[in-house]
């Protein structure tokens, strides 16, 4: 049976203007969505220790993370907007076929954020009851990695559409896939490796109040971050062995510009091992921000190889309308102005109280 | 078509899709009122120096904060999935042509929240002036949300110069644009009120209770005074089949009308009389049946528009099946099954036929039809009838029902989704098509060539003054009475046949004797709607010749139904059918 593959909705401006915006946007998700699970994983575990310190520290773990999770949703709109602008044919296929997994994530979503706020507003008054309901929503984060992993895997794999007949229930799992299981782990262990360093960052902002939690974050923080990165580059090498010979030689010299983000991002790897092991938490963060762009690049690049088949990017036909664009980026100029009105206020006042 | 469907056949995406998008109205209409309604009990509280105010507002900040920040914005998300899930085609078109309102909506959002979170957490702490400017930044940035939501959500339902040109503000600016956006602010801000009422009926300071309520009642009388200029401005800015379907022509519409009536009813009473004469009865049980009324309110509201579109889900452009308008044609000539892209059955065999049946109601019914589900479901619809009539029924079911969009396809996958209902869901045995065409060849040709536009009682008057002869000649030149008509193609032999059987729908003196089966003309005109037992009982204790004279006047009883159009014959048997049908109950 031929592979359906849906025909694609015109856009209002040229492709390029929103690959930009994806590339730009979604990277800040992950970022976002690192220190959020990354930054829970440390805190529970800090909890599970229970001492003096690492309770305070799980505490400030606990009251930053409903604002975190609210960013990493808000981050993740946009990129899944030009995401489906660009590859919508895909995308909404891929989340039909796995429509039962793709519409839970909003109950699991709920649960996990109104439990974030629980273990946050109640942190004291919850005692040794409180680790458990960071547990809790610690395992309901990955679930939900773990659908959207599925299907941004999936989408990319039109050949496997036709299952759709077996499963019209939308019941589809593609966790067998051979590249699956390597690119979730790749994911999810960055994810607390980057999380760590929020919780250092986060120790650092306190310093003024709570030297000792400062020095006890930045050393949990960077140690984690070291041991899990070294863990990553495994589990990286595994996903990239993982690959069709076709897609792995993409990154090795078939495609030049694929080929040198690759190189620079190893070479930003070593960068942020050895910041990391010198304790050097700005040039880390510096670097790893850097990286997971690098990183979402040459996912990009994946993706339209896997793709080449049946689409290519300047198949998309524009029927211009540039107002539009123009419209939003006075939006976001004049949204940027507030947020950044707001962050001068909330500091100042946060300056003032201590 | 060019989308798989996600089949859960006892549930229905529609249900799912209405679940989420009430309650997520719900909460964030109150979004935007409720930020209004923070910056007034702030500053009420900052007026009347009175730290028990401000406690109450930061209470209810808090409580605000959770509902929205948490419910509101991750089932706002819920919402995108799930049409994207239930409607890929509509989803995609939406968003690739408003790409850009939608990530300015995401900017919006990005300033609500960081203003939600500096308003909450920083609550006494921060200088009120400032504070205050806090507020101001949340419900301006929350109520562009909503102006942006509106336009698309608008677009869906009145298009308008889009349709002609195409262009981004032409589709954003429709013809509701304005009357929505002014009840939706309405109707938020009533929401504040009620959502007021709830913290208010929570608080045990009782002079707190009291003044919080007096003043919640200000906000939910207003907006609801406003709303009703502002809905009656919206119905008429609605196109004229959407006004027919608001107005009367959707029963679905009417139900959803008595509901809201109804819960705003409630709500303006709980408003006057606890609001006002009475705010010491703000109970919390009093609170919640304003919530209550509140979200069956708002509920009715959006379940009317979601079905003032219909058959649409873009009005005049894509149907509420994924259909788009402009393919309708060469999907009618070549075939759905050929062009579509998530089917098995391209071909229809007789092997096949219910198989491919199945199919096709997968893609052109499922969207609005459930198999034993709550919503619309079909088997308990097409119980009474039978292959027939479902062929029929099908072939002009957009003509008899508006609000359905017309089955796309050729008359063959027409018969094979007959099949499949008949047949697939209730057993039936199934009569071939060519039998019933051998007994009355007049009968067949009108059937092909006429009947996908006229009912055959409809065009009795307009053949009555005509002889055979005369209908031949017209037959010869139909697009001369109608631009929408071709004159008939067959041969001279079948123009005969036909006129033939046009000549008899009207009464000859040399009509043949024919005896009128009464049951197949019940089964024909009103089992789609009615079953046999439900009519006994309706019927039950009526005379025959009331019910004679109510099949003439069938839309004074219900604006849904039409008079029945047969002959004096046909309505005594069929009087006598429902007469007996009565007295048997």
């Amino acid at each position: 049976m031929a592979v359906p593959i849906p025909s694609a909705d015109t856009i209002p401006v040229a492709w390029g203007w929103f690959q930009f915006l994806l590339l730009l946007t979604f990277p800040l998700h992950l970022l976002a969505m690192n220190a959020m699970f990354g930054g829970l994983a440390v805190g529970v575990v800090l909890q599970f220790k229970n001492d003096q310190v690492s309770n305070r520290l799980a505490h400030r773990v606990a009251v930053m993370l409903p604002l975190v999770i609210a960013f990493v949703v808000n981050l993740g709109v946009a990129p899944l907007l030009f995401l489906q602008v660009l590859y919508g044919h895909f995308i909404y296929t891929s989340s039909v076929l796995i429509g039962i997994l793709w519409i839970l994530v909003v109950p699991v979503l709920i649960i996990a954020y109104y439990g974030a706020y629980l273990y946050d507003f109640r942190f004291k008054t919850l005692g040794s009851a409180g680790k458990w309901v960071g547990l809790l929503v610690l395992i309901l984060l990955p679930c939900i990695g773990y659908v959207f992993s599925s299907n941004m895997l999936l989408m990319a794999l039109p050949e496997r559409f036709v299952d759709y007949f077996q499963h019209r229930d939308g019941s589809m799992i593609v966790s067998g896939q051979a590249t699956f299981l390597p690119r979730y782990l790749h994911m999810m262990t960055g994810a607390v490796a980057v999380g760590s360093l929020f919780v250092a960052l986060l120790g650092r902002f306190r310093a003024a109040r709570d030297r000792e939690l400062a020095e006890y974050a930045e050393r949990v923080g960077m140690r984690t971050f070291f041991v899990m990165t070294l863990i990553n580059v495994i589990f990286g090498t595994w996903y990239l062995l993982s690959l069709d010979r076709e897609e792995m030689m993409l990154f090795m010299g078939a495609d030049p510009a694929a080929t040198a983000c690759f190189v620079v991002a190893l070479l930003m790897v070593v960068f942020i091992l050895v910041m990391s092991f010198k304790k050097r938490l700005v040039a880390t963060l510096c670097g790893i921000v850097v990286l997971v762009y690098l990183m979402s690049f040459l996912r990009s690049w994946l993706r339209s190889a896997l793709l080449s088949d049946y689409f290519n990017l300047g198949q998309l036909t524009v029927v211009p309308q540039y107002s539009s664009m123009i419209f939003f980026f006075a939006c976001l100029a004049g949204g940027l102005v507030c947020v950044g009105w707001l962050i001068v206020k909330t500091a100042g006042t946060l300056a003032s109280e201590q | 078509m060019n989308y798989p469907v996600w089949y859960l056949p006892e549930i229905g995406g529609g249900l799912l899709i209405a679940v989420i998008a009430v309650l997520h109205v719900f909460v964030s209409h109150f979004a935007v009122g409720g930020g209004l309604y923070l910056i007034y009990a702030e500053k009420k509280g900052l007026r009347e120096s009175s730290q028990a105010i401000l406690d109450f507002t930061r209470q209810h900040a808090r409580f605000f904060l959770l509902l929205t920040m948490v419910f509101g914005s991750i089932s706002g998300v819920g919402i995108w999935f799930i049409i994207a899930l239930v409607n890929p085609a509509a989803t995609s078109l939406l968003i690739h042509l408003f790409v850009f309102g939608w990530a300015a909506e995401w900017v919006f959002f990005v300033v609500e929240i960081s203003a939600a979170f500096v308003y909450f957490y920083l609550f006494g702490k921060m200088d009120s002036a400032t504070h205050l400017k806090v507020g101001w930044i949340y419900f301006i940035s929350a109520w562009l949300s909503l102006f942006l939501i509106n336009g698309i959500i608008c677009f869906m339902l009145t298009p308008g110069a889009w349709l002609e040109n195409a262009g981004f503000w032409s589709g954003f600016f429709n013809p509701s644009f304005w009357p929505s956006l002014v009840f939706r602010t309405c109707i938020a801000v009533m929401l504040a009120g009620v959502y007021g009422y709830l913290s208010a009926s929570f608080t045990t300071d009782e002079s707190v209770r009291t003044a919080m309520t007096k003043f919640s009642a200000r906000w939910s009388l207003a907006a609801l005074v406003g709303a009703v200029p502002s809905g009656i401005w919206y119905v008429l800015a609605l196109p004229e089949p959407a006004k027919a379907l608001v107005l009367g022509k959707s029963p679905t519409i009417v139900s959803a009308g008595q509901w809201g009536a109804g819960a705003a009813i409630v709500v303006l009473a709980i408003t006057l009389v606890v609001g006002f004469m009475r705010p010491a009865v703000n109970t919390r049980a009093t609170a919640c049946v304003a919530m209550i009324g509140a979200l069956v309110l708002l509920g009715a509201f959006e379940w009317t528009r979601e079905a003032a579109r219909r058959p649409y889900a873009v009005n005049e452009v894509v149907y509420s099946n994924m259909i788009f308008k402009k393919d309708l044609d060469s999907i009618n000539r070549d075939g759905y099954l050929h062009k579509a892209l998530w089917v098995e059955n391209r071909e229809i065999t007789p092997d096949n036929r219910v198989e491919a049946g199945r199919e096709l109601f997968i893609q052109q019914c499922y969207a609005c039809h459930t198999l034993g589900g709550v919503n619309n479901d079909l088997k308990a619809l097409t119980a009474q009838m039978s292959h027939n009539a479902l062929v029929s029924y099908i072939g002009k079911i957009h003509q008899i029902r508006y609000f359905m969009p017309p089955f796309a396809g050729t008359d063959q996958e027409a018969a094979a989704l007959a099949a499949y209902i008949a047949s697939g869901l209730h057993g039936k045995e199934l009569v071939a098509a060519a039998d019933q065409g051998a007994a009355d060849p007049g009968l067949e040709l009108f059937e092909s060539h006429c009947a996908s536009c006229h009912d055959s009682a409809d065009l009795a008057p307009a053949t009555e003054a005509m002889n055979r002869q005369e209908i031949v000649e017209t037959l010869a030149s139909l697009d001369e009475i109608s631009d929408e008509m071709v004159p008939f193609d067959g041969s001279d032999e079948e123009a005969e046949q036909l006129a033939s059987y046009l000549y008899f729908l009207s009464e000859r003196d040399d009509a043949p004797a024919a005896a009128i089966d009464a049951e197949a003309l019940f089964e024909s005109e009103c089992s789609a709607c009615h079953a046999v037992e439900d009519m006994g009982e309706l019927v039950s204790g009526w005379e025959k010749s009331e019910i004679f004279e109510a099949l003439g006047k069938l839309d004074e009883l219900n604006d849904e139904m039409t008079p029945f159009t047969g002959s004096d014959e046909e309505k005594e048997a069929l009087s006598g059918y429902l007469h007996n049908l009565g007295r048997d109950n």
